[in-house]
């Protein structure tokens, strides 16, 4: 567990979560939630986890990700048709 | 107040002004998510001291007394945890979805001010 | 709740935590103080025959929590159904490009086979049931994605899926009450009379293998299953609108 790669990814994942909060379309906010989901496993295996590093990737990145998808797509406003 | 501890503090604090501020229904759910997120890398970062390896033994038959482990059960206690996180942002998305196909709006503000 | 007001909400709690967080003993004193933890790491692979101690855990150890997991999964799969239940139109969905589908449909045998394997070597690699299972899942989802959904009723239709879910649960209780009628208790492992084997090869670990395969079909049914109606009620939808 080296200080700097640790640091690294931890500022990553505090920068990746508030452009979750803070985009408007909902896309975005989505897509920004992956990446902090990917960057949270990756954290996971540096810090001698790989079961759980292994859980939240496909979790996080799979199968979470799909869900929300689905919920924008089905709730979205303005369609152009 | 190392920084894991501190990001964890940090996540736990932007995920609960996300839950509390907006009126977004997507965005409470992604400030959940946050939140769910940041109880996970603290109960990690409880697991691993520095030195240790992974709480799985080497595939030799004799283990060296040297390797000290980490801890597993703050780790088989997060692997259930994400399977639950994973329910319960189905269920949140679920509602969402049925409350857009009741009132035609995902905005807080606008469903209270059609059901008053 | 305003953001002002949500602020002088949120700052006292992270200080309070801050204090809090800091009083607590370092990781490497923590495991000094833990008796369970010294007593698994110890004793985890003569106790229970795996490598994995947190497949160990989760699944000896533990085993009881897994089984109230596997009721939440179960409990979230009958809500999102009941809450999805209307489904008026047939599947129509036609799947994505030609080349999308010769290509995927090279790699879906070969993502089945790494979901097996993570559920298998549950207990000697890192893996487990959960994760291949969601794996598993993921790949019934991509079907749907790619292939349209009329196609991916007829490979694993939608009875089948409901079949497959509830008999991993059932497994999972059936093989934890082998156990309470060989004298060992209620999902008990070494006791109940499962072979322990040599640690290190594949069959060994008692039950551990058979569960992680138990809640791997389970889980992987069942999100499955979460996915399928979430995307096929939203169709009549559309329509009405």
């Amino acid at each position: 567990m080296e200080a700097a790669l640790t640091n690294s990814l931890l500022i990553f994942l505090l920068i990746s979560a508030l452009f979750a909060v803070h985009f408007r379309d909902h896309l975005s906010a989505v897509l920004a939630l992956s990446v902090f989901s990917t960057s949270m496993s990756v954290l996971f295996a540096v810090y001698q986890a790989p079961d759980v590093a292994l859980a939240e990737a496909v979790v996080g990145a799979g199968l979470g990700t799909a869900l929300f998808l689905i919920a924008v797509s089905r709730t979205r406003s303005k369609r152009s048709d | 107040m190392t920084l894991d501890y501190g990001t964890a503090i940090a996540l736990l604090c932007l995920g609960l002004y996300c839950v509390m501020t907006k009126t977004d229904l997507i965005k409470i759910v992604i400030g959940i998510n946050i939140m769910e997120s940041a109880i996970l890398l603290f109960l990690v970062r409880l697991a691993a001291a520095p030195g240790d390896r992974a709480p799985i033994y080497p595939a030799e038959s004799n283990v060296p007394p040297a390797i000290v482990f980490a801890d597993p059960i703050p780790q088989a206690l997060s692997l259930t945890q994400i399977v639950i996180n994973a329910a319960i942002t189905a269920i949140m998305l679920s509602f969402v979805v049925k409350l857009y196909q009741s009132y035609r709006t995902i905005d807080l503000a606008e469903i209270r001010r059609i059901q008053h | 709740m305003i953001k002002p007001l949500s602020i002088v909400v949120l700052v006292p709690l992270a200080v309070v935590l801050c204090f809090a967080l800091s009083a607590l003993p370092t990781p490497a004193e923590r495991k000094e103080l833990g008796i369970a933890s010294k007593h698994i790491r110890a004793h985890g692979v003569n106790d229970t025959g795996a490598m994995n101690l947190v497949a160990a855990v989760l699944f000896d150890y533990r085993g009881f929590d897994t089984l109230g997991e596997v009721t939440v999964i179960f409990s979230a799969v009958a809500s999102v159904g009941l809450l999805f239940s209307v489904r008026r139109l047939p599947n129509t969905s036609e799947g994505l490009s030609t080349i999308t589908k010769r290509s995927i449909g090279a790699l879906v045998p070969f993502i089945f086979l790494v979901g097996f394997y993570i559920v298998m070597h549950g207990h000697l690699s890192p893996g487990g049931g959960f994760q291949g299972g969601v794996i598993w899942g993921s790949l019934l989802i991509l079907l749907g994605i790619v292939y349209g959904s009329r196609y991916a009723e007829g490979v694993v239709a939608k009875e089948s899926r409901t079949v497959m879910e509830s008999l991993g649960a059932l497994a999972f209780l059936g093989l934890g009450c082998v156990g309470l009628f060989a004298g060992g208790g209620f999902l008990a492992n070494l006791a109940a009379g499962y072979p322990r084997g040599t640690p290190g090869a594949i069959t060994s670990a008692g039950v551990i293998p058979l569960l992680s395969l138990m809640v791997g079909i389970k889980i992987g049914a069942g999100l499955a299953a979460i996915f399928y109606a979430m995307v096929n009620e939203g169709m009549e939808v559309d329509n009405d609108a």
